[in-house]
């Protein structure tokens, strides 16, 4: 819908400037709608005023959503060297509910890739971060910019057979290994 | 005001497209230079809007730049959308798959081919 939008706009705006680009200026014109001259005081007033008001909202509906947001957020522990996808699931019955360590639920998958909680998922704005792990300690994988890691990350549900299913996965690797195994590496899951 | 409520809302609805199709990249999606070049667009018609209430002539012709700049990426996007529909598979979809896991793959083939 918002492509058919834009596309017209954009036609809209191509033939509007080009006839107000290339048309002949009649001598004296008065300022007309379609085609007026330098808008007067009281405009320019009323669009700083407009101006003034979006970016205030804008910046005020960003910091109350991110300050509301009921989502703690999470550090992913993954395996030295693992590459591939990871998945975790939530609201597992008997499964252990995830611990907190400084403010943050840990994630922290075996090397299977693939971790049950009893802990239920959380929606919301909040910044995750990522490590892998070994006996040597933590080793932080960049989530974003150069030599990002962690690419594909989804949350869903998903309703079957076995009940409704909460879930959240991504995957680990350089972006060479997203484009070339993504499709092909299988996404570890819980036995059914 | 009417060249300031053009530009705007041009600006507005097209920045907030291209940077949909930006978000893709998460999911392994390519990033097109146009699509970047066509966000630098939007930029100069939000910069038109208001150079209009000082000097609509100058700010059209930033604003008729701005959209050649633009139309770089749509006029490529709307002729493969139009070939993609009389070849009965949508765009979105066909970028899509190439990054989507392959049992995900095969069923929205599958739902695909029911609509079509």
């Amino acid at each position: 819908m918002i492509a058919y939008l834009a596309t017209a706009l954009l036609t809209l705006v191509t033939v509007y400037s080009t006839i107000v680009s290339f048309r002949q200026k009649p001598e004296g014109e008065v300022s007309g709608w379609l085609f007026p001259h330098a808008a007067n005081r009281w405009t320019r007033i009323l669009v700083g005023v407009f101006t003034v008001a979006v970016i205030v909202g804008v910046a005020a509906w960003v910091s109350v959503a991110t300050r509301s947001s009921p989502r703690r957020s999470l550090q992913f522990l993954i395996p030295e060297n693992y590459t591939g996808w990871v998945q975790v699931e939530f609201g597992v019955p008997g499964a252990k509910i995830l611990p907190i360590e400084s403010g943050q639920a840990v994630v922290k998958f075996p090397a299977s890739g693939v971790l049950a909680t009893s802990s239920p998922a959380q929606y919301g704005w909040a910044k995750d971060s990522y490590f892998y792990y070994s006996d040597a300690g933590l080793r932080q994988l960049p989530s974003s910019g150069a030599g990002r890691m962690i690419w594909g990350k989804i949350n869903a549900e998903e309703a079957g057979a076995s009940g409704q299913r909460n879930y959240e996965e991504f995957f680990v690797g350089t972006e060479r290994q997203f484009k070339d195994e993504a499709g092909s590496k299988p996404v570890p899951t819980l036995p059914r | 005001m009417l060249p300031f409520i053009i530009y705007f809302v041009t600006a507005i609805i097209t920045a907030v497209h291209l940077l949909t199709l930006l978000s893709l990249a998460a999911y392994g999606v390519t990033i097109s230079p146009f699509e970047l070049l066509a966000l630098l667009g939007s930029f100069l018609i939000l910069i038109a809007a208001y150079i209009s209430l000082f000097r609509p002539y100058a700010a059209a012709r930033i604003a008729l730049l701005a959209a050649l700049i633009m139309w770089s990426f749509y006029g490529p996007a709307i002729a493969t959308y139009i070939h993609e529909r009389l070849a009965k598979r949508s765009v979105l979809s066909v970028v899509i798959l190439r990054a989507v896991r392959p049992e995900f793959r095969q069923s929205i083939e599958i739902r695909e081919s029911r609509c079509t």
